[in-house]
């Protein structure tokens, strides 16, 4: 087996010709080296980082596509080497603050995750339990072995959702059945707007991000395409998404594979909910006396600012933030276009679990300069992981998402509704009286029962 | 005059023969390299072409995707500024603008000094003497422009010895090719000033014996090291870089 993976060449399927220019336009300049947040903290291994994967590239694929290769035949790859390669291209989370800060201009998240399908279709990648995505996302069409008839069972029993609506909210499979917190405040926000949205129910479908992520194209189109019909029968014109990494994929991932118009428009809550506060619709009621930092999620902000603009991808949550009274808000030292990931992109926190961990140990760090007590996001993968490095490095911030600060200051009822995933759930909570919040944490009550954590 | 082109056993012939070989295989290179850009697909999730043509397509498409306006924008912000060199490291950017336009112009003018060269030893048109005095005006400029290149050049090799992170992380690939560069723009100077009566330093290098071969042994380097290699080496990152940021319409 190993010699017949040897005698394969380097694959190139899945990247676009200008993608193998790309690899040649690194001039090893160094810069994406000091803003990985990998080799942040794996200083020992240089090679995760984009020059030098661009460079193993480079010589991989000379092994058999270099003029001496031309001349000479080419030579099969040493199944070593392409361990290492695959090791080093799948610890990287795609957080693209090295296309941020490329000189040459590389779009190096596209490019790695135009890699990883090649890796995967050679027999490499991908790595540890990330195998396991597209086997469960095709039997119950979401990660976590859930049904998808309780898609909608944490909506709590006042709140009527209908199933189609020009407003749509994708709420994603962990607000679910993983961090119901999210959702309930999400469904609860709306509902005190009076915003008439509707949701899908069990045609929502896994958005279908860590498939793509880690190079597992085959259950991707079909996940696309069921989720755009979907929205597009529900009569969808604005669909809001709360979960970073539903938001990514449906403004930038669904559109590669539905061959179809479009008619809807895909926007995080936060823009919405910021127009709201704007027009005065918000109304507070208990002012949160905490200091709080804000987490930008990579694929809410640098994978968003290119298509949505830095305003909706920076701002509009730090907007939301920041109108929350009592509230002292303090940015992270490494904020907006080029903040720190928290660890858990690019499928990491499934294949490389304690990179993963250390990534959101050194972001609970970069909390802590600040001092601020809660560290707020709108990336459910982001709080879970960011929440694990934070027990690991036994810190005292809370995580939380920025509807949930919202939701508590505005006096909402946030409980949980008694459902069959109410012994899963594990997050922060903010637990309110109709005068004052207390944080909190939720433990889980029933351990084990994941086969893959919560990632993207 | 035409004994400086007899020199080291080389006659003008060769060293126009030498010249004509070199920019054969870099064309050659460039052609290698577009087609091995080939080997991508066209778009998102399409199939392989494995075409030259079908690159230069897909780079088409890509780089004018969102208008003329954008590409004129992206080719003067991020190609011919270096817009996002500048926003990381001015020092950085100073160094590469240097290399950048003192590579560009020395090439330029390489080659109307090769085309002046051909003039005057076959006196085509009877310009000989005209293409003398070009070949005199010609002088300041390469001087300017070569000393812009040995700036650039020399920032890149210091903050190679000098700087621990850039240091650690420089391969023996880079240093090998930036300290190609250097010393070409070293020799470049060093058979200028052997002609003597250059810019700044005079007469004080002054050696009309060994300045021919001196400056043969420049051009050589210069052809064997650099044109010959460019399209095989890192050095394919002056035809790549410019296009990536064309094609990615400036990066993200």
């Amino acid at each position: 087996m190993a010699n017949e993976k040897g005698s394969k060449p380097l694959m190139t399927g899945y990247m676009l010709s200008t993608q193998l220019m790309e690899v040649d336009g690194c001039n090893r300049c160094q810069e994406c080296m000091k803003w990985c947040p990998t080799f942040a903290v794996r200083p020992d291994r240089p090679g995760i980082t984009p020059m030098y994967k661009n460079a193993r590239w480079r010589e991989l694929l000379a092994k058999n596509h270099s003029l001496r290769a031309k001349i000479f035949g080419g030579k099969p790859l040493n199944d070593d080497e392409m361990k290492v390669f695959t090791e080093d291209t799948y610890s990287c989370t795609t957080c693209g603050v090295c296309g941020t800060v490329c000189e040459a201009g590389i779009k190096t998240v596209e490019l790695w995750e135009a890699m990883r399908p090649n890796l995967v279709a050679r027999g490499d990648g991908p790595v540890g339990k990330q195998s396991f995505f597209p086997k469960l996302v095709k039997a119950d069409r979401n990660p976590y072995q859930a049904k998808q008839d309780e898609r909608l069972c944490w909506v709590p029993k006042d709140i009527k959702i209908p199933e189609s609506g020009e407003i749509v909210y994708f709420a994603g499979c962990t607000a679910a059945y993983r961090q119901q917190a999210l959702g309930v405040a999400s469904v609860r926000i709306l509902d005190k707007l009076g915003v008439p949205f509707a949701m899908l129910g069990k045609d929502e479908w896994c958005c279908a991000s860590a498939m793509v992520r880690t190079g597992q194209r085959e259950v991707m189109a079909e996940h696309a395409v069921h989720n755009v019909d979907a929205l597009k029968d529900a009569g969808a014109k604005n669909v809001l998404f709360a979960c970073a990494g539903c938001l990514r994929n449906a403004a930038v991932d669904w559109p590669l594979w539905y061959e179809g118009y479009i008619p809807y428009e895909t926007m995080p809550l936060s823009v919405f909910l910021r127009e709201r506060i704007r027009k005065g619709d918000v109304e507070y009621k208990i002012p949160l006396n905490y200091s709080v930092t804000y987490h930008d999620p990579c694929h809410n902000g640098r994978h968003l600012m290119h298509l949505k603009g830095k305003d909706w991808a920076f701002e509009a949550s730090r907007d939301c933030i920041t109108s929350i009274p009592g509230l002292k808000f303090r940015d992270m030292v490494r904020n907006r276009a080029l903040q720190r990931c928290c660890g858990a992109g690019g499928g990491v926190k499934a294949g490389i679990p304690d990179l993963a961990l250390d990534c959101a140990k050194a972001r609970v760090k970069d909390c802590e300069e600040v001092q601020a007590e809660v560290m707020a996001s709108t990336c459910p993968f982001c709080r879970r992981n960011i929440m694990d490095g934070r027990n690991d490095a036994k810190s005292s911030i809370k995580v939380l998402d920025v509807v949930e600060l919202m939701a508590a200051s505005m006096g909402l009822d946030t409980t949980i509704p008694e459902n069959p995933y109410t012994k899963f759930q594990e997050q922060d909570v903010l637990v309110c009286t109709p005068t004052e919040c207390k944080l909190d944490t939720v433990e889980r009550k029933e351990p084990g029962k994941d086969l893959l954590p919560e990632a993207h | 005059m035409e004994s400086q082109f007899y020199t080291l056993g080389l006659t003008f012939n060769l060293v126009i023969f030498l010249t004509v070989v070199v920019l054969a295989v870099w064309i050659y290179g460039i052609y290698f390299n577009f087609k091995k850009w080939g080997l991508g697909s066209t778009g998102y999730h399409d199939q392989l072409r494995n075409s030259f043509w079908l690159f230069l397509a897909t780079w088409i498409n890509e780089a004018f995707k969102d208008g003329l306006w954008v590409f004129l924008r992206t080719l003067v912000w991020d190609v011919l500024i270096l817009r996002r060199t500048l926003a990381r490291s001015p020092v950085r950017w100073i160094m590469h603008i240097c290399m950048f336009y003192g590579f560009l112009a020395l090439a330029a003018l390489s080659g109307i000094g090769l085309m002046v060269d051909i003039v005057v030893h076959f006196n085509l048109l009877g310009l000989a003497e005209s293409a003398e005095l070009v070949k005199e005006y010609m002088a300041l400029p390469f001087d300017l422009f070569g000393y812009l290149l040995l700036f650039g050049a020399t920032i890149a090799l210091s903050r190679r010895i000098l700087i621990k992170f850039v240091r650690d992380n420089t391969s023996a690939y880079d240093a090998l090719l930036i300290g190609a560069v250097f010393l070409i723009t070293i020799t470049g100077f060093y058979a200028e000033w052997m002609r003597g009566n250059a810019f700044l330093v005079g007469n004080a290098f002054e050696n009309p014996i060994y300045a021919p071969h001196f400056s043969l042994i420049h051009t050589l380097l210069a052809l064997g090291l650099f044109a010959l290699i460019l399209p095989w080496s890192k050095y394919i990152h002056i035809i790549a870089t410019p296009m990536t940021l064309l094609a990615n319409r400036g990066g993200e």
